[in-house]
């Protein structure tokens, strides 16, 4: 298969970026998008034309989160359910022009080319994304029975990948699903609920202050989640605000 | 270099509790003084570092991606052993450390194991203190599954995710002690060098990977917790930025390498369909519960399937065989990893191989009639919609076309009984020790070695050294052995950068590290995967060597060393996987048995099973280094086994 | 200027409980606009606009009514420019993302729903308020009252308007008859009735109005969701539920300002 690849080139955090143009041919419709850039990288190398593309990957099985690219104006691609990693090359045309742009959001800066930097999410788990627990101490696991749908709920919620791809998504690089999908997680479970009104608090605090945007019920978060994390996460997670702000444990 | 694997006195079920009653320990006060550095943020170095800040120890974290949470071990999709018993069906901490010592083809310390059997029931409990949501019953109580090489059910699972979802529970422990300000966190950072002063691990010389700086980092311990090496053989399960360099490097200062011709082989992998192909991808070993295995039972069938002929469905049931449950009735499609994998091979060389020729079917026809669609959708839904989307079929509809590939190393670093490595002050945790798995790992184990090595063991054994360190006082990362190690570094950085540079070589054609790596990956699997023998492991040496050669000659990495630049990374990964290709085909050569992993052709049984030699090889072989091309000596650290009956490994 | 710190979520439970407010004057709106469809010379009607006009908790919430729709305009103002600061960089190729349809339009249906209020309040409201000129009308026994007084106003008041047969209403002046009746120190109230029946035969006011409600209809389509998204009730076991009733809802109001300008226009 042949395309026209249009891929964002910048050097580094504070140079100005364009796009440059490659052509690429003899693609196998089995190869993955990122083997694609691959072959290309190669090519870029052997023949010595320019510094490699540079993009986040890791595990290429869709699950680490590190990959991300927005092709044709869809995160992740054009397909649902998937990683950048998981597109393959058959789901395009012979011929096609293919857009490939970085993550765009003031919180996620462009490092080189089409890595960002996506800290931030760390930054909003340190504020209170998990249970408090040191090593040791806990009861034994089967003393807390949870409900099986709850459990599962849970599961559905905590499967977030950490990719980005929702706030890349969204008109207004919002948040929400990703902090909705942590606080849905920790909330659903009994062991989380002690600290609930705690933990949505700081987070979304931190959420607003790293700069993302507010959440306008677009869902485009939902439709581009690799992991079909649903927007009735960020449902719960305002139903946890507003808790929070009545909350009888409010300390501010 | 002597090896001491430091076990504790008395019967195998006291030793760890003898040791803990009395092992030294550090004031409360004190902790805060003591620095300690973790490189690896996956299951072993998250828990170890966020147990360590929890305790009150300053620690500096380090990983090369761009946050903690995105390790490698995230993609381990079956689940955690754990010695809890809540089936009822027989388990037990003795039967776990059966289990494990068995699996690993009686080729791990009895010591060891039996501690990691013991502490894997509160691993569990941690993990659900953390809000990890392991799958449960209809009552609410945890649910269990069976894996390869048990016949209990003693796995925990998180859907086809459990180990994200133990690494987010890890993650979040750490990201506690991080707002807590008791642990640093340093991303896209790669350690390239340790430092050792005084016979003491010191610390690190770190590349910062998006500005090329070089940095360093004193303290008064290093943890390495870096995952293990298997991308030597470049298409594995592996991520693509795992590597062996960390482990790497500290074996080059002196840290002993143990058993690196250990190298598991997983069955159950979607096969590879092409050259421009970067990864293998895993099919969970829980597909094995109710997927059956087989091929054609006659090879003009294989033959026609092979051509596009015949599809799968079209074999009649009495024209399929069932070669894992015909050769081991008792275990089945249970059987362990290295069994599984290598009667795949066994029948692909026999020309009965689907595919390309080296692939065999993995069925659920059986399971979707017996549970119905949606059970099995339930349970393995995720496995199935992957499969789908990197092979474009149905696995509902069509068997899975499965093969073996590269997938964990049971070798790693020597450690002795308190994980340190032959350095003192250095401590190695997780699958870049070589402790647990013997000559081959069971499946769901090495999530629970991560674990026990980070949450229960180090947090104890560290102590033990860093007792007597407070006396040391701040480590100075201004000392002169800092700045010889960072001007190696530099060295070795503008040695590789020049390669390619030459003027003269512009004419000729050089060739990026990606493809080195390719050819690399291609040898070690040809003649030194998953049989080998003293033919193939000398052609093997013979190659690897004319390899580096040729990359020294004409590798070409591009950009400088004071940028992002990724081709630089790997070309130093590439660096140390040419002699850690070679030391893996040493031990492979001098290992004159087949056991576990390590398949010898020379040895093995009339019906193709591995033959072990316990009176000469029931040893571990700890390597050591003395520089780039010296011949790397070996010492060896006897197996004694003192509560376990050695016996036959069978699965029949 | 240090501006209180409102935190996304609570901005955004803001616009919506504002929104939710004025939804349901919508509801009342419509529903209260059917009267028109009588034939009663607007007894009912006028009725109706005249409890609305003097009645003093409706007079409070006017003032409530207006200042939600104000905060809530400023509110998803101040949120849209945060949201745009969000994406200082944006993307070359377009979004391709399967979305919520009416979501992203949002801001731009506000933007016209407030065009098209000024086009409204001039006909209607403004002439409450005095702004601008419109129908007139005045209570009958007052007109009765006049007669005795001033015969000549209570003549003027006959000859110029169209006499509300059963009704208290004297109604349809115009501007001018306004002057005159209010010299006479008569309470002159806006004609709403005659004014609404009279705009309606215009062919082009009809079409700006039905312009007018589409757009609410689009409007209320993504926002009535939203708020019950917002307020964290959206969940998977009313999710469904509740996006049908939201299209009810929508449908209802809207339906309900078509019928009242089409029945108008067409002679019901």
């Amino acid at each position: 298969m042949k395309f026209t690849l249009h891929i964002w080139r910048q050097e580094n955090a504070r140079a100005k970026g364009h796009f440059e143009t490659y052509p690429i041919d003899g693609i196998s419709p089995d190869c993955s998008f990122l083997e694609m850039l691959d072959i290309l990288n190669e090519h870029l190398i052997n023949d010595r034309i320019a510094h490699p593309v540079c993009f986040d990957n890791d595990c290429r099985e869709g699950i680490c989160g590190m990959c991300g690219l927005y092709i044709n104006g869809r995160p992740h691609g054009n397909d649902d359910g998937i990683t950048t990693c998981q597109l393959h090359m058959r789901k395009f045309r012979d011929g096609d022009e293919i857009w490939i742009e970085p993550w765009r959001a003031k919180p996620f800066p462009v490092i080189r080319d089409l890595i960002v930097d996506r800290s931030a999410f760390d930054k909003i788990i340190q504020a209170g994304g998990y249970i408090s627990t040191t090593t040791g101490g806990v009861p034994d696991a089967n003393m807390i029975p949870i409900p099986k749908h709850a459990a599962d709920m849970a599961m559905d919620a905590a499967s977030c990948i950490g990719c980005g791809a929702c706030v890349a998504a969204c008109k207004n690089a919002s948040a929400m699903l990703f902090v909705g999908a942590k606080i849905s997680h920790l909330a659903l479970l009994p062991q989380g609920r002690v600290e609930a009104a705690d933990r949505v608090r700081k987070m979304v605090c931190k959420m607003d202050e790293l700069g993302f945007g507010n959440c306008t019920n677009t869902y485009a978060c939902e439709a581009e989640c690799p992991k079909l994390i649903k927007r009735q996460n960020i449902s719960r997670l305002n139903r946890q605000w507003i808790g929070a702000l009545f909350g009888r444990d409010r300390r501010e | 270099m002597k090896l001491d694997s430091k076990i504790p006195s008395g019967p195998l079920a006291e030793k760890w509790t003898n040791y803990k009653a009395s092992q030294k320990l550090v004031n409360p006060a004190n902790k805060r003084k003591l620095d300690i550095i973790v490189v690896g943020t996956g299951l072993a170095g998250a828990s170890a570092a966020a147990s360590l800040g929890a305790m009150g120890f300053n620690v500096d974290i380090f990983c090369i991606q761009d946050s903690p949470r995105r390790a490698h071990s995230i993609a381990a999709q079956g689940g955690i052993n754990a010695a809890k018993n809540y089936q009822n069906d027989g388990d037990s901490v003795e039967r776990l450390f059966r289990d494990t010592i068995k699996g690993g083809d009686y080729r791990a310390r009895e010591a060891n194991v039996y501690r990691l059997a013991e502490v894997s029931g509160a691993i569990i409990d941690q993990c659900v203190a953390q809000g990890v949501p392991f799958a449960r019953d209809y009552g609410g109580l945890l649910d269990n599954r069976s894996f390869g090489g048990a016949q209990v059910s003693r796995t925990f699972y998180a859907k086809g995710q459990t180990g994200q979802q133990l690494l987010l529970g890890a993650y979040g422990a750490l990201s506690r002690e991080i707002a807590r300000g008791t642990v640093k966190l340093h991303t896209r950072s790669e350690m390239m060098d340790l430092v050792v002063v005084d016979g003491r691990a010191r610390g690190i010389i770190v590349r910062n990977l998006v500005t090329g700086d070089l940095e360093r980092y004193a303290a008064h311990a290093v943890v390495i917790a870096t995952g293990g090496y298997g991308n030597v053989y470049y298409l594995s399960t592996n991520a693509m930025n795992s590597n062996g360099s960390a482990a790497w490097v500290c074996h080059r200062k002196g840290a002993a390498f143990a058993n690196p011709c250990y190298v598991q082989i997983h069955p159950t992998c979607i096969p590879v369909h092409g050259d421009y192909q970067s990864k293998l991808t895993l099919m969970s070993e829980s597909l094995r519960n109710d997927g059956r295995i087989w091929v054609p039972k006659k090879k003009e069938d294989a033959e026609a399937i092979r051509a596009g002929k015949l599809k799968p469905n079209d074999i009649a049931e009495e024209n399929r065989d069932y070669y894992l449950e015909r050769r081991y009735p008792a275990f089945g499609n249970l059987v362990p990893r290295d069994v599984a994998s290598r009667a795949a091979k066994e029948r692909c060389d026999a020309g009965y191989g689907v595919g390309t020729g080296y692939a065999v079917y993995l069925d659920f026809a059986d399971a979707i009639q017996r549970l119905g669609k949606d059970v099995v959708e339930q349970k393995y839904g995720n496995l199935f919609q992957m499969y789908q989307k990197i092979t474009d079929e149905n696995p509902y509809e069509t068997p899975m076309m499965i093969y073996p590939a590269i997938h964990y190393t049971m070798g790693g670093l020597w450690v002795d009984y308190e994980l340190q490595t032959t350095i003192p002050g250095l401590f190695a945790a997780g699958e870049a020790n070589f402790s647990d798995h013997g000559a081959n790992r069971l499946g769901a184990s090495a999530l629970m070695q991560g674990l026990a090595d980070g949450y229960f063991v180090l947090p104890y054994t560290m102590q033990n050294y860093l007792a007597d360190q407070i006396y040391v006082g701040k480590i100075s990362a201004d000392a002169p052995e800092f700045d010889e190690a960072e001007k190696a570094v530099r060295e070795r950085l503008n040695r590789l950068l020049k390669i390619g540079q030459v003027e003269t070589l512009r004419a000729a054609s050089p060739h990026s590290v990606d493809d080195f790596h390719k050819r690399l990956g291609k040898i070690m699997w040809e003649y030194c995967g998953m049989a080998r023998n003293t033919e193939s492991l000398t052609k093997a040496k013979q190659l690897v060597t004319e390899l580096e050669d040729e990359f020294w000659k004409n590798v070409f990495i591009p950009g400088t060393a004071n940028e992002m630049n990724p081709e630089l990374e790997k070309a130093c990964r590439l660096e140390d996987y040419f002699e850690l290709a070679r030391l893996i085909i040493d031990d492979a050569m001098h290992r004159e048995e087949s056991c576990g992993g390590h398949f010898r052709t020379e040895h093995q049984t009339e019906d193709g099973e591995t033959l072990r030699d316990d009176e000469h090889f029931m040893y571990v072989a700890a390597w050591e280094y003395h520089g780039h091309g010296q011949p790397e000596t070996m010492e060896k650290e006897p197996l004694v086994y003192e509560h376990i009956q050695i016996a036959k490994r069978n699965y029949k | 200027m240090n501006l209180p710190k409102i935190h996304s979520i609570t901005k955004k439970i803001l616009v919506g409980a504002l929104g939710a407010f004025l939804g349901f004057f919508l509801l009342f709106h419509a529903s209260a606009n059917l009267l028109i469809l009588r034939h009663d010379g607007g007894e009912w009607y006028n009725a109706f606009c005249h409890f609305m006009g003097t009645y003093y908790i409706v007079k409070v919430l006017e003032i409530g009514l207006f200042a939600s729709l104000l905060l809530h305009a400023v509110m998803a103002i101040w949120l849209a420019i945060e949201n745009k600061r969000a994406r200082p960089v944006g993307y070359k190729k377009p979004t391709r993302s399967k979305t919520h349809r009416g979501s992203k339009v949002q801001m731009w249906t506000g933007i016209l729903i407030f065009a098209c209020l000024i086009m409204h309040f001039t006909d209607f409201y403004f002439v409450k308020i005095g702004w601008v000129q419109g129908k007139y009308m005045a209570k009958s026994e007052d007109v009765v009252t006049l007669k005795t007084i001033q015969p000549e106003a209570f003549n003027y008041a006959e000859q110029h308007c169209e006499y509300s047969a059963k009704g208290n209403w004297l109604g349809n002046f115009n501007a001018d008859d306004k002057a005159v009746l209010e010299a006479a120190s008569l309470e002159v109230e806006p004609d709403f009735y005659h004014k609404a029946r009279e705009k309606f035969k215009i062919l082009h006011i009809v079409i700006a109005y039905l312009f007018f409600f589409v757009v609410v209809w689009f409007h209320l389509r993504h926002g009535f969701p939203a708020i019950f998204q917002t307020f964290g009730l959206y969940n998977y076991k009313y999710g469904k539920a509740i996006e049908v009733l939201g299209q009810v809802f929508n449908w209802v109001v809207c339906l309900m300002f078509t019928v009242t300008v089409l029945g108008v226009y067409f002679g019901l």
